[in-house]
């Protein structure tokens, strides 16, 4: 059963005394702090992130590769050869400098765009739960009729009519992927503004703006951050999804769906260096959302929690 | 509480593992050799063709119907009057044993033409005579407006007199002199005799009459028989198509799918078919068509250029791998007419610094796998050969050549940074009409999407580009042709600055490779909107003068002063046919396919 103090989150209740909230609000963060690290998919899922950002951000500052110009001289290099531990692609770039700038990318790209998602999700949820009638069922109609467009066609739509590039892909991909989380806080925002403290607070003249920003949202915030996770995976694959069709950043950027597509081309040539490291890098990095958002599920859902 | 979402992204995660995986797979038998069961028809007196459906058979083509593999399946059936072959040992191009009429007689100073009928037959014994070459002309010349070929000022419009001298002559007279080579190869080409005593009604149950002959009846039967052509379910039953002039009938056909065609006993023409069955089969897409391939259950096919590197695999299995070159150029389309760059483009030397930025015959070697050869000029390389001599064009790949031409008129150079105009003017030695001091050479190429190939080559050019301080942004379409329209500087299509649409090779001659269509001031394809007064007086002379030296003055003039940038030019495609499959060679440079000259060994 979820006690008062449970259901505030931390800095969320300036109508409790502050030193009465602190203490009950730091023993929350550190028992999901527990909880999440007894998980220990979610330790792997957020080592194997560390380890793969850490490759694709600092990795380029030790291992310095020319990935703006191409050599056609030094074309589909085999791993070691002329220096080039993963070999070279189809133009002469080094495939490892390439992973790394293709992962800047895609980390980007995903991070950015699952964020974009969460927050314009997190927003029309909120606000469509909390003010109900016909406003909510305006507001989710509109989702609903977004939804049952294949997003997949949509951004295949707006990326041949714009111009690809990675603020573009934020862009389009948060545009279309915010209905997934409008729906989930929505539906917490329905059970939320019931609540006898949402009720006291508007009792005392609190409006319904301040009761989504100060109640509804941080008191959904669980629910909005382990979805981000995997807002953040989704992302990652439907950028491969665009490079993978053409649709990807134009080179000289690169990205790992971009990498993947090119490789798969190469299939039957034996270029396997081309295949192999793209790949595994997109199932890795979508394997390390999705464990770190298992993680997130634990140590937020109170239920689950040990007590 | 768990999203929706999570799920999907294992599932991705899953496919793109699958992906990996299958890669792995077919990476571990790349390069493999081994026995494969013998698929295909070999031995037999058929063979198995990969071939897109066909979706119309009446020789006069209708717009939204000129596909190749239509062109190819109408000959099969319907011959020509003229075919045409660029081996340089005949008249006028035309092909003796293939074509149904005799050269024609040049007289009246080049005006009339008149052309003498050999004795064909159509396939129910009836004689081709003069009635059906009339036939055709009065459907296409009541009907223009809905024929495909039809350009104003060309045929039937450039024609003052049509006459029937007899069952087997018939003369033309030409409002104009033309070079009578341009109008053999590039206006007769477009007639086909078609059966008067069969087609000339309008309607399956009426009788056959002299309807054509009036131009509301010609409307009428060309309505009938259009009617008839989009409705490809019926091609195998349809009494109207059962008579053929062609060495093939149609013995089969499904709508999108496979269609049989049968060897024509009655066809009276030379070459007379040696297989006695030719199944043309589609596929849905290339990899669907290359694994057939590599299964060996068709005996010809195409290797898709992302498998190029599998012709030893295909020589293995008993494979004959040959590149088909088209009778083509390729090129970057510049648009002279974009409010904002097309004063770039006006530039002579800054097109040459481009061009010189250009290494075709490296691009040619390595990305396309040496499946390429480079484009000098307009009119494309001896047919049947790889391209023009990369030696021969004016402007060779000399990166430092392109900066000091740059430098020269005024521009400060940063590689890798941005080039700018330092000293606009008019003069010898400044930016040149129009270019404002600062201004960038920023540029965008509308490029097409889903060729490997072509997308590595636009890294290249923007790799060397970027050397010099000269930003392309390469922004891939799926169809780059219609997004970048011939415009007026002031309309809002005109604001793309380079277009390429040559993955397949751009620009596809018939017979007579002049430029009429594509880099004269008014031309419909010319959609750069390039206009040079010696340019058009040099197209005029090939399509009116009788000189020869006209094509090369033409060709000379043009791959000079680049109306366009040359690109490598691709061949049209790979063909991959079974080592015991005899007459595929040599592969027709205007992209048609002589079934009757194939047989088994």
């Amino acid at each position: 059963m979820t006690t008062l103090s449970q259901a505030v989150r931390p800095g969320t209740a300036p109508d409790q005394p502050a030193d009465a909230a602190e203490a009950p609000v730091r023993g929350l963060w550190r028992q999901g702090l527990v909880v999440f690290c007894e998980n220990r998919l979610a330790l792997v899922g957020l080592g194997l992130f560390v380890l793969l950002a850490g490759i694709c951000f600092l990795g380029p500052l030790f291992y310095h590769t020319d990935q703006v110009h191409t050599d056609l001289t030094a074309v589909h290099l085999a791993p070691g050869e002329q220096g080039n531990p993963l070999g070279t692609d189809g133009v002469g770039y080094d495939q490892l400098g390439r992973l790394m700038l293709g992962g800047q990318t895609s980390i980007i790209v995903g991070l950015a765009a699952g964020i974009l998602a969460t927050a314009l999700g997190t927003l029309w949820g909120a606000v469509a739960g909390f003010v109900g009638g016909w406003a909510d069922s305006a507001m989710m109609r509109v989702v609903d009729a977004m939804m049952s467009i294949p997003s997949l066609f949509l951004f295949m739509l707006l990326a041949a009519i714009v111009t690809p590039s990675v603020s573009m892909l934020i862009l389009i991909i948060g545009a279309f992927a915010w209905l997934g989380p409008a729906r989930l806080v929505r539906g917490e925002a329905l059970t939320l503004r019931s609540r006898e403290y949402v009720q006291a607070m508007r009792a005392m003249g609190g409006t319904g703006g301040r009761a989504v920003r100060r109640h509804i949202v941080p008191n959904a915030i669980g629910t909005v951050i382990v979805n981000a996770t995997f807002q953040v995976a989704d992302a990652i694959l439907y950028v491969a999804y665009l490079s993978f069709l053409g649709l990807g950043v134009p080179p000289p950027a690169a990205n790992w769906g971009g990498m993947l597509s090119d490789g798969l081309a190469d299939t039957y040539s034996g270029h396997w260096w081309l295949l192999y490291p793209p790949g595994i890098a997109i199932i890795l990095i979508v394997l390390a959302f999705n464990f770190i958002g298992d993680g997130l599920r634990d140590a937020f859902e109170v239920r689950l929690r040990r007590r | 509480m768990r999203s929706r979402f999570p799920g999907r992204a294992l599932r991705g995660a899953v496919a793109v593992a699958s992906a990996v995986a299958l890669g792995a797979g077919l990476v571990a038998c790349g390069g493999g050799s081994g026995s494969s069961k013998a698929g295909g028809s070999q031995g037999k007196d058929a063979v198995t063709v990969a071939f897109r459906t066909p979706n119309w058979i009446l020789p006069i083509s209708a717009p939204g119907f000129t596909q190749g593999e239509n062109a190819i399946f109408g000959q099969a059936l319907y011959r020509s009057l003229y075919q045409y072959k660029l081996d340089g040992t005949a008249q006028y191009n035309i092909d003796p044993q293939r074509s149904m009429a005799e050269p024609p007689v040049v007289s009246d100073g080049g005006r009339t033409l008149t052309i003498t009928l050999k004795d064909n037959t159509w396939s129910d014994g009836k004689p081709v005579t003069t009635k059906d070459i009339q036939f055709w002309y009065d459907l296409v010349t009541a009907n223009k407006d809905k024929w495909a070929s039809y350009r104003a000022g060309g045929l039937p419009d450039n024609i003052a007199q049509w006459s029937v001298k007899d069952d087997k002559t018939f003369s033309i007279t030409t409002k104009e002199v033309y070079n009578t080579a341009w109008f053999v190869d590039n206006q007769l080409n477009k007639i086909t005799p078609m059966p008067e005593h069969v087609w000339d009604k309008d309607s399956a149950t009426a009788a056959v009459s002299n309807l054509a002959s009036t131009p509301e009846g010609a409307k009428k039967v060309f309505d009938f028989l259009t009617a008839a052509s989009k409705d490809p379910k019926t091609y195998d039953s349809n009494e109207l198509w059962k008579v053929n002039s062609g060495p093939w009938k149609l013995a089969k056909y499904v709508p999108n799918g496979e269609v049989t065609l049968a060897a024509q006993p009655n066809y009276s023409g030379v070459d007379k078919p040696k297989l006695a069955k030719v199944v043309l089969r589609p596929f849905t897409g290339d990899d669907a068509e290359f694994n057939v391939l590599r299964a060996g259950d068709i005996d010809y096919g195409y290797v898709p250029a992302a498998n190029l590197s599998q012709e030893g695999y295909l020589k293995s299995k008993g494979y004959t791998v040959s590149p088909w070159y088209g009778w083509s150029v390729t090129y970057l389309q510049l648009n002279f007419n974009n409010p904002k760059t097309g004063v770039l483009f006006k530039q002579p030397y800054l097109r040459q610094s481009m061009q010189m930025l250009i290494d075709q015959p490296t691009i040619s070697k390595v990305i396309w796998s040496g499946t390429a050869a480079p484009t000098c000029g307009p009119v494309p390389a001896k047919p049947g050969t790889n391209g023009t001599d990369a030696a021969g064009c004016v402007y060779s790949f000399d990166p430092a050549k392109a900066k000091e031409l740059l430098e020269s008129h005024g521009w400060q150079v940063t590689p890798d940074g941005q080039t700018t105009c330092q000293t606009p003017g008019t003069g010898p030695n400044q930016c040149g009409d129009g270019i404002a001091a600062g201004t960038a050479l920023n540029l965008t190429v509308t490029s097409q999407t889903g060729f490997a190939a072509t997308t590595k080559m636009f890294a290249e050019i923007k790799s060397q580009m970027a050397k010099l301080g000269i930003q392309l942004t390469i922004k891939e379409v799926p169809d780059s042709v219609a997004v970048t329209p011939a415009c007026k500087p002031t309309e809002a299509t005109c604001s793309w600055d380079m277009s390429f649409f040559g993955s397949q090779g751009s620009w596809y001659y018939p017979a007579f490779a002049s430029g009429e269509r594509l880099f004269a001031t008014d031309a419909p394809v010319n959609l750069g909107s390039y206009s040079n007064p010696e340019a058009d007086k040099l197209i005029e002379a090939t399509q009116f003068s009788g000189d020869e030296s006209a094509l090369k003055a033409y060709n000379d003039f043009l791959a000079k002063d680049l109306p366009v940038l040359w690109m490598p030019n691709p061949v049209f495609q790979v063909s991959a046919y079974r080592a015991g499959l005899q007459g595929v060679e040599p592969q027709d440079p205007m992209n048609f396919m002589y079934f009757q000259d194939w047989s088994w060994k």
